[in-house]
Parts: structure tokens; sequence; C-alpha cells
């Protein structure tokens, strides 16, 4: 199926458009961040107005002691943005705990699914099936009540809750067949040199299933990463804030210029980003295994 | 099964087992699914059985103070369905999801096409870069798109002024007949990466020997996506549909950083009022918990068409 000139050419617009639309927010986001806020106001028309500068970095950084030449007169930094570091740190402690937490309690289930075949665990299995669908915004009033009422509003613990147990039944869903795919014999050769099913699934199952849990483990890593609705809703204090609620607390500041904002979310996006272009393979084997939220 | 079947079964003495005896099958199963239970029914079980619980009473800032939830039977669901903006947000999440689901289901046939040329080098930049909007948090997209859109200083108009395309500044969202889509395409940025990778999958599992019989017969490109790659990519096409649709009915983060809702009420929808509902002034949180119990039947009727549909390809 030889292609004429013309099929490769079209091809290669196709590409670019395409190439383009991915590329373009990336470009507003880095151009954005690198902008004074009075270059940005001053002229509208020019794709980079004036020097580029890494005055809003800088001022972040150092939680707004610095303000370098781009703030010289401005002297409102949200205090939200000065907590920067907290909300670094809670999104890291959050998104890596939910994943180790996800990864422990969807492999358990997803092996009593496969190996042990009773009839409520596969039950349990259908109900997970749909368990998947519920979007968060349902679960958000009952979730603030309910944790409310067991005083677990403003703690990082909370959030790890609600988050394990939201993305766990997308994990069952990817490991089961995963888990049915490994011979049962090994399985059983295991059991008959000695092994309990216990320590048959923990030496046998879990060390050939790497590739799963990694693309498993890398897909929630980001989704936890990213969420903003169960964090913003759980935890109203700055010290508990994650990164994506301390940029929706920015939403609607009229003080607060687009420069400054396009450093935080730069700040925001590139953990995962780079995470997911490194681990492309196993993002990409995990997604198309089942589908996944949002 | 016993362990001392198995060790009878095998023919040898029985072996000491390092970790204890084997767990009857039963007691082993609950054992290990303690922590996925314990989980499902703090997130997910209750909360659902509660947000219906509290659909069916008066809940605001002062019965959550004193505890004394009073039932109000179906009043707070009436209070919804005649509330014109509810019936006007579910109507924007309709068009909204169905300008979605559309684009995204030919968008991703045909970028699952393009990055599918081996002999066409950008389509291996395409291909390596498709991933990239998958990874940025939703909010930040918002963000970094009403920095595109806006009209003052936004990076939409600069690129359209650096090419001539404009001679005036245009504020991308402050039209009401077209901010729903102004909101809809950074949503269909940002997900269109799943749907795309969905549909190349499928397509890599279509053997390239029909495609060289049908060459050989003399089919054009047209007819070899026609007669073979669309009728073998509807099975994941229908999955898409469904799959997307159920999950862009709950758009929200991009709706709170780009546009709250407004020009007037232009961008509201069904997620969005109950958000607003339950967590802004004057706190309903019975009608905000009604409505959305409304949204999650409406999810619940698409998965289970889902659920059908992967029984029916697992016959």
């Amino acid at each position: 199926m030889r292609k004429t000139p013309l099929q490769k050419l079209l091809l290669h617009i196709a590409n670019l458009i395409v190439i383009g639309f991915i590329l373009l927010p990336m470009a507003a986001v880095v151009i954005g961040s690198l902008l004074a806020e009075k270059n940005l106001a001053g002229d509208t028309r020019s794709i980079i107005p004036g020097d580029i500068t890494f005055d809003n970095f800088r001022v972040i950084i150092s939680r707004g002691e610095q303000r370098g030449q781009v703030f010289e007169q401005a002297t409102y930094l949200p205090d939200n943005v000065k907590k920067i570091y907290h909300a670094l740190g809670n999104s890291v402690v959050i998104s890596v705990s939910v994943t180790f937490l996800t990864l422990v309690f969807a492999s358990l289930s997803a092996y009593t699914v496969v190996k042990l075949r009773l009839r409520w665990v596969a039950w349990l299995l259908s109900v997970n099936v749909f368990a998947r669908f519920v979007p968060i915004i349902v679960l958000m009033i009952p979730l603030y009540v309910v944790f409310r009422k067991l005083g677990m509003l403003n703690s990082i613990w909370g959030v790890v809750i609600a988050l394990t147990g939201f993305l766990l039944p997308y994990g069952i869903l990817i490991l089961v067949p995963y888990f049915a795919s490994i011979p049962k014999e090994l399985d059983e050769s295991a059991r008959i040199d000695g092994c309990t099913r216990f320590t048959a699934f923990l030496r046998i199952t879990l060390p050939l299933s790497t590739p799963a849990l990694a693309s498993y483990g890398a897909i929630v890593f980001i989704i936890a990463w990213n969420d903003l609705l169960i964090p913003l809703i759980l935890n109203n204090r700055a010290e508990f804030m994650t990164l994506p609620v301390v940029i929706a607390s920015l939403v609607g500041d009229v003080f607060v210029v687009f420069n400054l904002m396009m450093a935080i979310c730069l700040i925001a996006l590139t953990p995962s980003v780079l995470l997911v272009m490194l681990l492309r393979k196993f993002v990409v084997e995990g997604l198309t295994a089942g589908g996944v939220k949002g | 099964m016993s362990a001392g079947a198995i060790d009878g079964r095998g023919g040898r003495a029985a072996p000491a087992h390092r970790f204890g005896r084997d767990l009857p099958p039963w007691l082993l199963g609950i054992v290990m699914n303690v922590p996925t239970l314990i989980v499902l029914a703090l997130v997910l079980a209750y909360p659902i059985y509660y947000a219906g619980y509290l659909s069916l009473h008066r809940v605001s800032l002062v019965q959550l103070r004193t505890g004394v939830f009073p039932f109000v039977g179906l009043d707070n669901y009436e209070k919804v369905l005649t509330d014109p903006l509810f019936l006007l947000s579910l109507g924007n999440t309709m068009i909204f999801t169905a300008f979605v689901v559309a684009v995204e289901v030919v968008a991703a046939v045909a970028i699952a096409i393009l990055i599918n040329q081996q002999d066409i080098w950008t389509s291996r930049i395409t291909r390596f870069l498709i991933l990239l909007p998958y990874a940025v948090p939703p909010i930040a997209n918002g963000l970094i798109w009403a920095f595109i859109y806006n009209g003052k200083t936004g990076f939409l108009n600069r690129l359209l002024y650096s090419v001539g395309a404009i001679d005036g500044p245009i504020d991308w969202t402050a039209n009401p007949d077209t901010a729903l889509f102004a909101v809809a395409i950074p949503y269909i940025w940002r997900t269109l990466p799943f749907a795309v990778l969905l549909a190349h999958a499928a397509l890599q599992g279509i053997s390239k020997e029909l495609y060289e019989a049908a060459s050989v017969d003399g089919a054009g490109a047209w007819h070899r996506f026609r007669h073979i790659t669309l009728p073998l990519l509807m099975p994941v096409i229908v999955v898409l549909l469904v799959l997307r649709t159920s999950f862009a009915v709950a758009v929200f983060d991009e709706i709170l950083a780009i546009t709250q809702g407004g020009p007037g009420d232009a961008t509201w929808v069904a997620s969005w009022y109950s958000y607003r509902k339950g967590f802004a002034p004057p706190f309903d949180i019975g009608a905000g918990a009604a409505s959305a119990f409304i949204l999650a039947l409406i999810v619940a009727a698409l998965a289970l068409v889902y659920v059908k549909l992967l029984y029916r390809r697992v016959d």
C-alpha cells in the first residue's frame, strides 16, 4: 500500500494539526509563566510581550519573600500560594499513600476473585464494575457529612481513605484479568512445595504481575495527584491543601494575575507529565486494559 | 479443599508450613477482602445510601449543627425538578456531553489511524505526544485555557493577531451561545488521549493480511476503511460511546476554572448545580443531594448498558 506524495503531504499536515492542538496549552502555560504582569497588560498583541523573566517562580519558591522586579509594586500574594511547600508535600504524601494502599487492597481482592471462586466474591466484582462509574460529585455531599461526623475533615488521612475507596474498583477490574492470565500450575506447584494460598499469592502471583501493578500504580498516582474535588471538599485549611486545591483557590481571585497562575500550574503539572512520559508504556497498557475515570 | 488434601495428592509427607496452616477458602476470601470491604463501605456504599437519605430530608447549615434532619419525603426532588436552573443545567449537560462524545469518537478513530502510519515520520511525534494531556491536572488545564481564552490578555488572541486573523480582541467565553463549546474544547483536549489509545489498541489488533488482501483486490483507502477498519472498530467505538458519555456528564473542574457557570447561567451543568446547591450559600445540602442522585441514576443507566455490552463481548 504505497502512498502517493499527495497522500503523504496530507498525513503530515494532519499530524501537524494534532501536534499543534496538543502543544497549544503547553505553549500558553510555559510562555505565560515567563512573562511580567506589566508586559502582559501593556502589550496585548504579541505572543511574547517584553522580556522573559523567572520572577514568577522566584516569588512562589521564596513564598513571597523575594519579589523580583516583576512584583516591585505588587504586595499581594495569596496565603495559599505562600503555603505551596505544604501543598507540594501533601500532594506527594497523599498520592504515594493512595497508590500504595490501592495496590495492596486491589491485589488482595483480585486474587480472591481469580483463585477462590466464591459466589459472593464474584458478586463483589460486579459491584465494582458499577462502582467505577459513580461520579465523585455524587459522593461529595454524603462524604462531607459522613467524614464530618467521624471527625476526618481537614486531615491528610481523610483524603487518602476517600481516594483509595474511589480508585479501588478500577484497580480490581484491571488486576483480575491479569491474575487470571497467570498459569494455574505455577500456583499449584508452589502449594505442593509447602506454600499456603496466601504465601503463593505473595511469592508467585504478585512478582509475576509486576507489569500490571506498575501500569495500575502509575495511573492511580496520576489520578490521585490530579484530583481536585475530594481534597477541595474535605479540607479547607491551607496546611492540608493539595496543589490542585491551591490552584482552584486562585479562581475568581481578581488580584491574582495570569503570569503567576501559569507559573503555579506549571509547577503542578510538571511532576505528573514527567511521570507519565517516563512510564508511557505502562500507562498506555493500563489505560487500554480497561476504561478509566476522567 | 484443604491443605492436607493437596499434600495427600502430591504423595509427600505433609510439609511444615512456614506461615502456618492454610485457611479454608471461605475464610481466606473474607480475610483478604476485609480492607476492600471496609474502604468501599465507607467511601462508596454508605455515602451512596446516605446521599439517598439526605435527599429525602431537610439538611442545611442549621440541621448540620443540631444533627436533626427532618424527613420531607420527595420535597427536595420536587424542588430540584421544578427549578428552571436545574433543568437548564441538565440540558446544558446533555448538549455538552453530546458534543464532547461525538467529537471525541470521530477524532479518536481518525487520530488512531494517523498514529498507526509507520511510514510517516510525523506520526511518530504524534504517537509520542498523544498521552501528554492525560497527565495534566484538570484544574490546571482549566486555568491554562482561561488564560488562552481571556479577552484582554489571552493567548489565543495573541496567536490570531500575529497571523493577522483578527484585528480586535475577542473574549472567547463571553458569548452565552458559544461558552459551553468553549469549555468543551479544553475538556476534549484532556480526555481525548484515552479515547485515542483505546481505538489505537483495537486498530493494532486488526490483521494486516486483511488489508493486503483488500489491496490486491484493488480496494482504495476509503473502501478499506469503510469495509475493514470501521466494522472491526465497532465494538471499541460502542465502549467509547458509553464510557465517555458516563464520565462527560459529570464534568466539573473545567467549568470551575474557566466560566464558573457563566456568562449568566450559560455553562451551568449538573455537577456544578449539585456543588453550588450543597457547598455555596444557602447550603441546601438536601437539594444538592437530590440533584446529585438524579445524575447518579443517569450514570447508573449508562453503566448498565456498558455491563450488558461487556458481557455480550465476552460471550
